[in-house]
């Protein structure tokens, strides 16, 4: 019995180590690039870092991401004058474009059909709007000499709190020894990533949440409507924006008509991409995911292009 | 509990230490009861109202059986006492399964005569997991007692321990109480070689269930969901997809049942004999699901008269078993019809006598390659098999039908694309290399992992252990395929 347990122990720990070595051969993990609150309490990514972001199994979706000098998923620096035509995109994941190639992202896509013009990807995976006003206050020297500032949005979801305070903790979650662990065994990457370690979590999870009664709220569209358009405002109070060069890029079809009412009333700008997307036959998003693909991007940049008349 | 689940990878290793402890320290009696508690709870997280149908199967059968022993000289009474159990086990098993496919098959042909009936007799039936396993199982014993090939178990908690054994309660291999009781019976000790053997079986299981199986089942699903958007083409990938599928689950559920009983010092009996290397129909019934077709043949078959009547009496034996068979599967005219199509295609094999002529071989008995006629019997038998898992998969059998269909007029080639943007090449990569690995195996199908070199094992159980990584997917059914039934 001994030496059963003894080399299937030995047999155990030898396979996980030859599967950590595969891992690292063929790539199979994702990199992501540290993160931190500056000085302005913006979050973003720590400066010059490359890599490459996965998704999916068996490398499913392959790219590679490079982090400016400012912080973030970019193939360019940013270095805002009077003298120049400039594009400042700001959003989440969508627009720090981690499941593409940072060569071809939706900036790009905007620099290769226009002339003369430089496109800002202010992107960071999880912002929402009270994120997005606080940057463009938080860097208004630098968003004072640019000429326009699109702001992608997903409504209800960004526009859930009207006050801005940084994401202190998930940074110290994101730092903390379990994640620096998960960060160093690729193979413990690479299987939380494919979904492998769920059931673990969920059984963690199901034994915690056990006798715990969850009390279940209901929440109408119009509640909704009120507390974003509400939420909106405050945020708007608390960090004026220039309405004369901000424009909110989102899908109509997924928005509340009383918010779009609202944003036309107080003139707000308002770029639809989601006209584009019905009107294409190819599909625009990931298979496995909804983040937007290449003909998604294509058609994400075309709808700005077309607004803005760049 | 599923095999593959991190429940029962808590499960397992608790279950052995506690079992092998008591083993050491303790009697058989403990040794038992511990198995018996670790059954009904493995059982039990499934549904705990499940527990009393098989409590009272287990109760009838043991009592059934002692009653048939003390009747042996009253033929009368004992084959009352055996039908007692017969229609006993036959009527749990027709209730829960196959109530509301009488039901509705009779409205059904009410209807045909123009009656219409408002379909409120249909219940709302759970199907027991594992019932048409251990209810077979069970019934075995009694009808072995009445035979007289066993005596029966006085302990009722060494009966209660063979019914339930948890590596093969839900889904067999249906064992037979002169192999499975008379190992429970007696006090096991550790076999440093047994549980070896039994841990490679469970990771080839794993592999057949979790790469094969799980791997393409998303192809196989979307095409037969949306079989009337595909070509033939396509279509013929995904039946032949299926035949894979259906091989990788139950073969690997039965790998891993039969790895984890050799843990825990008991034999169960092979189930799975690489049946897609049989060279005609009836070779491929000697190595798919053997318990259920050695069943079949001793209970029913047999006592039918077998072969040994005119050949008329033999083919009529041969529909029933392949139609009861099929029926068997479950409560759906499609299993009757798959079962009816087998026997269509055993019925030749049988009246040119070629039936048992591969009983104790395999291809390619002393040649590393098969000859081109074995080649030819090879494939022709597969296709034949694959043809056949049509009606198996289908939903009804308009849908069977309606895809035999396309298969026959939409023939053109198309690309297809993996429902979540896969490869499709990895899978045809896969499935070739899986059935070389088999191939090369062919001769014993207990020993998966037979290298010389430590070396060479070491280099293949990682890379077994990468694939189950490589072809994970979150997003698939994980439960095995033969719970259904």
């Amino acid at each position: 019995m001994f030496k059963f347990l003894l080399k299937t122990a030995i047999y155990f720990v030898l396979i996980l180590v030859a599967l950590e070595l595969l891992v690292r051969v063929f790539h199979l993990y994702p990199e992501d690039s540290p993160r931190y609150i500056d000085e302005y309490g913006v979050e973003k990514r720590v400066p010059h870092y490359r890599g490459y972001s996965v998704t999916g199994n068996r490398l499913q979706n392959f790219s590679e991401y490079r982090i400016n000098d400012q912080g973030f998923n970019s193939y360019r620096e940013f270095n805002p004058s009077y003298t120049k035509k400039e594009l400042a995109l700001i959003g989440d994941s969508f627009i720090q474009g981690f499941h593409q190639n940072y060569y071809n992202s939706i900036g790009k896509k905007i620099e290769n059909n226009t002339s003369n013009l430089e496109v800002y990807e202010y992107g960071y995976a999880g912002w929402d709007l009270a994120d997005q006003l606080h940057l463009i206050h938080a860097y208004k020297e630098a968003f004072a000499k640019i000429d326009k500032i699109v702001v992608y949005v997903k409504y209800p979801m960004d526009f859930e709190r009207a006050v801005y305070a940084p994401n202190v903790d998930r940074i110290k979650l994101l730092q903390s020894t379990s994640f620096k662990i998960r960060d160093n065994i690729k193979l413990l990457y690479y299987a939380s990533q494919i979904g492998i370690l769920d059931p673990v979590k969920d059984l963690m999870v199901n034994n915690i949440e056990n006798g715990n009664d969850k009390v279940e709220h209901t929440i109408t569209s119009k509640d909704t409507d009120s507390l974003s358009i509400a939420n909106f405002e405050t945020l708007i109070n608390t960090y004026p924006i220039d309405k004369s060069k901000t424009s909110l890029l989102l899908d109509k079809r997924n928005t509340s008509r009383i918010f779009l009412e609202y944003c036309a009333k107080n003139g707000i700008d308002i770029i639809d991409f989601g006209a584009w997307f019905e009107k294409s036959k190819k599909p625009v998003t990931l298979i496995y995911d909804k983040h937007w693909n290449n003909n998604g991007r294509t058609l994400v940049a075309k709808s700005i292009i077309d607004h803005l008349q760049l | 509990m599923l095999f593959n689940s991190v429940e029962y990878l808590i499960f397992l290793p608790i279950v052995f230490f506690a079992y092998w402890a008591i083993g050491k320290f303790g009697n058989l009696k403990s040794q038992n009861g511990l198995l018996l508690i670790a059954s009904y709870f493995f059982y039990g997280l499934w549904d705990w109202r499940f527990l009393f149908l098989i409590l009272a199967s287990t109760v009838v059968d043991y009592l059934v059986g002692l009653a048939i022993h003390q009747k042996q000289s009253q033929q009368k009474k004992g084959k009352l006492l055996l039908w007692c159990s017969i229609v006993f086990n036959i009527s749990l098993l027709g209730f829960f399964k196959y109530y509301n496919f009488f039901v509705e098959s009779f409205i059904d042909m009410v209807s045909l005569f123009g009656y219409t009936i408002k379909s409120t007799w249909t219940l709302k039936i759970i199907l027991p997991v594992g019932i048409s396993f251990y209810t077979f199982q069970t019934m075995s014993y009694s009808l072995d007692i009445y035979y007289k090939r066993i005596k029966p178990t006085r302990s009722f908690l060494n009966f209660a321990t063979f019914v339930a054994f948890f590596p093969q309660l839900v889904a067999g291999p249906i064992e037979r109480a002169s192999n499975l009781l008379g190992q429970i019976t007696n006090k096991r000790s550790f076999n440093y070689l047994q549980a070896t053997e039994g841990l490679k079986l469970v990771l080839w299981g794993l592999f057949k269930k979790m790469v094969i199986a799980d791997g393409i089942a998303p192809i196989v699903d979307d095409i037969f969901a949306n079989y009337d958007n595909f070509s033939a083409s396509t279509l013929i990938m995904g039946v032949t997809f299926f035949s894979f599928q259906v091989y990788g689950d139950f073969s690997g559920y039965s790998d891993i049942a039969i790895g984890t009983s050799k843990l825990f010092g008991i034999e169960l009996m092979s189930n799975f004999k690489f049946p897609n290397f049989s060279r005609n129909v009836a070779e491929y019934w000697q190595r798919w699901h053997v318990s259920l077709s050695t069943w079949f043949r001793h209970y029913l078959y047999i006592p039918l008269g077998g072969s040994r009547g005119s050949k008329l009496q033999s083919i009529r034996n041969i529909s029933i078993i392949f139609l009861v068979s099929g029926f068997w599967h479950g409560a759906n005219w499609t299993f009757i019809f798959w079962g009816g199509f087998h026997a269509l295609a055993y019925i030749p094999v049988f009246l040119m006598g070629r039936n048992t002529i591969y009983k104790d071989s395999v291809v390619a008995q002393n040649t590393f390659l098969p000859t081109f006629k074995e080649m030819g019997q090879l494939i022709l038998t597969f296709a034949i098999v694959t043809f056949s898992r049509i009606f198996f998969r289908s939903e009804s059998l308009q849908n069977s039908f309606a895809f035999i269909k396309r298969l026959f007029t939409q023939f053109h080639w198309e690309e297809y694309h993996h429902p979540m943007g896969y490869r499709m090449i990895d899978y045809f990569v896969l499935l070739v290399l899986f059935v070389v690995y088999e191939y090369i195996i062919r001769k014993d199908e207990r020993s998966p992992f037979k290298f010389k070199y430590r070396a060479v094992r070491f280099c293949v159980y990682t890379l077994v252990v990468f694939c189950i990584l490589l072809f994970y997917d979150d997003g698939v059914d994980r439960s095995f395929i033969y719970f259904q039934f």
